[in-house]
């Protein structure tokens, strides 16, 4: 009799970062992020249609449902129909239902010339869903009839998903080591008064690559750090006028692709948030002072060592035998909680920047530029985030607050710096 | 194109006043773009409601397979008493408490409130069932039960208007403690000696009005008004 073959299980748990986005899910909140590529031609949904029926077989990771377990959440392979391309809407990044549109937790969206994709958190970091998402682009050119060959980022749709692309790296790479970090002060929290559920405040600046490396350079920083910069500087302004009895220190959480130090495939989740803050009780700082310190806060955290320590603890963390019996209704609570004030109370804004997006030479010029919206927040403030195409930095300020303030303080910082900005928004007043 | 003259921003043709900093635009050589496509699209999506029928069913079932449990131990433990009609009654109680609002998202807080009142009544009626004590149900607990859902469904009524000060609040809620206090005084009198003699229910009630007072000046002079907002960030 021939020996049966071991099944492969069906189903795999979240890794650690996903947890967190899992638990802190609410019926007004999910953690949703957008890539959107604005390409040269009108989008023809049929064509985009037939792009993600043929590129979702070949992520598995993103074929997925999530499941309530008795003690956790877990991911089973989604063989529903769909998921459908839909046309935009003027609220992006709406939280999910678990349990409704089939299940989906990555959207797709057209209007005129751009393509969106929206993931759920839990699914996948933004170097994982840009991966997907480059992807889908060639195979929707394809299917319009432009030859894009495979490779340069794109891949083979045809080759089955390789084991690397779904493995947890955090658990891969977790050490002996663990790295507690101390009671974080609680930050500026920028917020403002919230509008009605549910509105999603996007404003986007695009401005020349050349022109901001060259401004941030003069600074003696990278792009990411004088627009780090540039954004505490736009939240002290903001605390600064409101006048406080005592300022509180301003915080950004910037999330960092560890594949970078860990060589990894995977297309789940492996990113580490670093927290440079300025705080203004002690003193006025001045803009370089600023940069300075982001520069060299990123410099000296950002090391293999620390970063292993750190997300070693979190491994632990979700491992740990007396939190993995406490049934998923009660720790969800308990999580969600903890995220409040270890995750969120202490960061006045997230600030992510996945760096420059990278295509074939035969995809360029059927792109014209790329997009990224991170989604609301858990409280009424907005997060920043960045993408650079070609010779177009994009950044995104989205928030469910009602002030635009800190982003006109971050773009008429730039624009006094000497560099042009362009300014589009979904804000109807 | 036009620039924000204010913040100095490049603006999309159809953009009437900056997203930043909301001046309008007004350029003479490049009026606004009223027809043309805006970047973004203008027709809001609607985020489903989260379903509950699921959790609706499991709380029924649980309710229902208590109920039945118990009613059929009944027959066999202790016969003579009907003392499973605590727990039937109990879970009649929290399945009217707890499942329609699941189901009915837009059940009007008044109606819910009438039903709430409505199942402990009915709860209390099934205990004096087998306390055989149709009397003083009918006389005592129902008046009262009643009176209370009256004094709570008018809290929620006056509540429901909008934001009240928190110096209004607490002066309507101490006033409707007492005046709840009050009429199971009148209810007890009245079941017990037939006439209405008040006594420990006057007390409460002036020690109620001394309470209300000093806040009822407050909300009324506006400078000590203020000087409360100020003291207690209120
Ligand atoms: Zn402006």
């Amino acid at each position: 009799m021939p020996k049966h073959k071991k099944k492969k299980p069906d189903w795999y748990p979240l890794d650690n970062a996903g947890v967190l986005y899992a638990s802190i899910q609410k019926e007004k909140y999910s953690a949703i992020y957008r890539f959107s590529a604005v390409m040269t031609e009108e989008v023809d949904p049929a064509a985009l249609q037939r792009a993600v029926d043929q590129v979702m077989p070949r992520f598995p990771g993103f074929r997925v449902r999530i499941k309530q377990g008795l003690f956790w959440y877990y991911l089973e392979p989604n063989d529903a129909p769909g998921p459908f391309v839909r046309p935009d809407i003027a609220n992006p990044c709406q939280p999910v239902r678990f349990k409704e549109d089939n299940g989906w937790l990555v959207r797709f969206y057209y209007y005129r010339r751009r393509i969106s994709l929206e993931v759920f958190h839990a699914l996948s970091d933004g170097s994982g869903a840009l991966t997907f998402f480059r992807t889908l682009l060639a195979v929707y050119l394809r299917e319009t009839g432009v030859d894009i060959p495979e490779g340069g980022g794109v891949l083979n749709i045809h080759e089955p998903p390789a084991r690397e692309e779904m493995e947890d790296a955090y658990s891969r790479y977790a050490g002996k080591k663990v790295l507690r970090g101390g009671w974080q002060k609680t930050a500026y929290p920028n917020t403002s008064e919230a509008e009605p559920f549910y509105t999603l405040n996007v404003t986007m600046g695009f401005m020349p690559v050349d022109k901001l490396k060259e401004v941030a350079k003069r600074y003696g920083a990278s792009i990411t750090e004088y627009l780090a910069a540039v954004l505490m500087q736009a939240i002290m302004e903001n605390q600064a006028a409101q006048r406080p009895h005592r300022p509180r220190p301003v915080a950004l959480a910037i999330p960092i692709n560890l594949r970078g130090w860990f060589p990894s495939k995977t297309l789940r989740n492996f990113i580490l948030t670093v927290r440079p803050c300025i705080d203004p009780a002690l003193g006025e700082y001045t803009f370089q002072e600023i940069v300075d310190r982001v520069h060299h806060f990123m410099r000296l955290s950002v090391n293999r060592q620390e970063m292993r320590a750190v997300f070693t603890g979190n491994v632990r963390f979700t491992a740990n035998r007396f939190l993995q019996l406490i049934p998923v209704v009660l720790k969800n609570p308990v999580m969600s909680l903890s995220y409040r004030l270890v995750a969120a109370r202490p960061y006045s804004a997230t600030y992510t920047n996945p760096g420059q997006f990278k295509v074939p030479p035969e995809m360029a010029p059927h792109i014209q530029r790329m997009e990224v919206i991170l989604g609301q927040a858990t409280r009424p403030s907005p997060h920043c985030a960045s993408i650079s195409y070609g010779n177009v930095m994009e950044i995104t300020f989205a928030g469910t607050g009602v002030s635009s303030e800190t982003e006109r303080r971050f773009f008429t910082h730039l624009v006094k710096e000497g560099i042009p900005v362009r300014v589009e928004s979904n804000r109807t007043k | 194109m036009s620039y924000c003259v204010n913040c100095g921003v490049e603006l999309d043709d159809t953009a009437q006043s900056c997203p930043l900093c909301h001046t309008p635009v007004l350029n003479p050589n490049k009026p606004v773009d009223m027809w043309g496509p805006k970047p973004f699209p203008t027709e809001k999506g609607e985020v489903p409601p989260v379903a509950r029928g699921e959790l609706a069913l499991l709380i029924s079932a649980m309710l229902v397979s208590v109920a039945v449990c118990c009613g059929v131990l009944n027959l066999f433990l202790r016969a003579e008493r009907a003392w499973s009609l605590y727990v039937i009654g109990a879970a009649v109680m929290l399945w009217i408490w707890f499942v329609p609002p699941l189901l009915l998202r837009r059940l009007p807080v008044c109606l819910r409130l009438v039903l709430d009142v409505l199942a402990v009544a009915l709860y209390v009626f099934l205990i004096s069932l087998d306390l055989g004590g149709g009397n003083w149900y009918w006389h005592l607990a129902l008046p009262i039960i009643l009176l209370g859902g009256a004094i709570v469904l008018g809290l929620a009524l006056i509540f429901r208007g909008g934001r009240r000060s928190i110096l209004t609040t607490t002066t309507l809620i101490i006033g409707a403690i007492g005046l709840f206090l009050l009429g199971v005084e009148l209810f007890v009198d009245r079941f017990l000696t037939g006439s209405w003699q008040p006594g420990w229910s006057l007390i409460v009630v002036t020690v109620c009005v001394a309470l209300m007072i000093p806040l009822v000046i407050v909300r009324r002079v506006p400078s000590l008004r203020e000087e409360v907002r100020r003291r207690f960030h209120m």
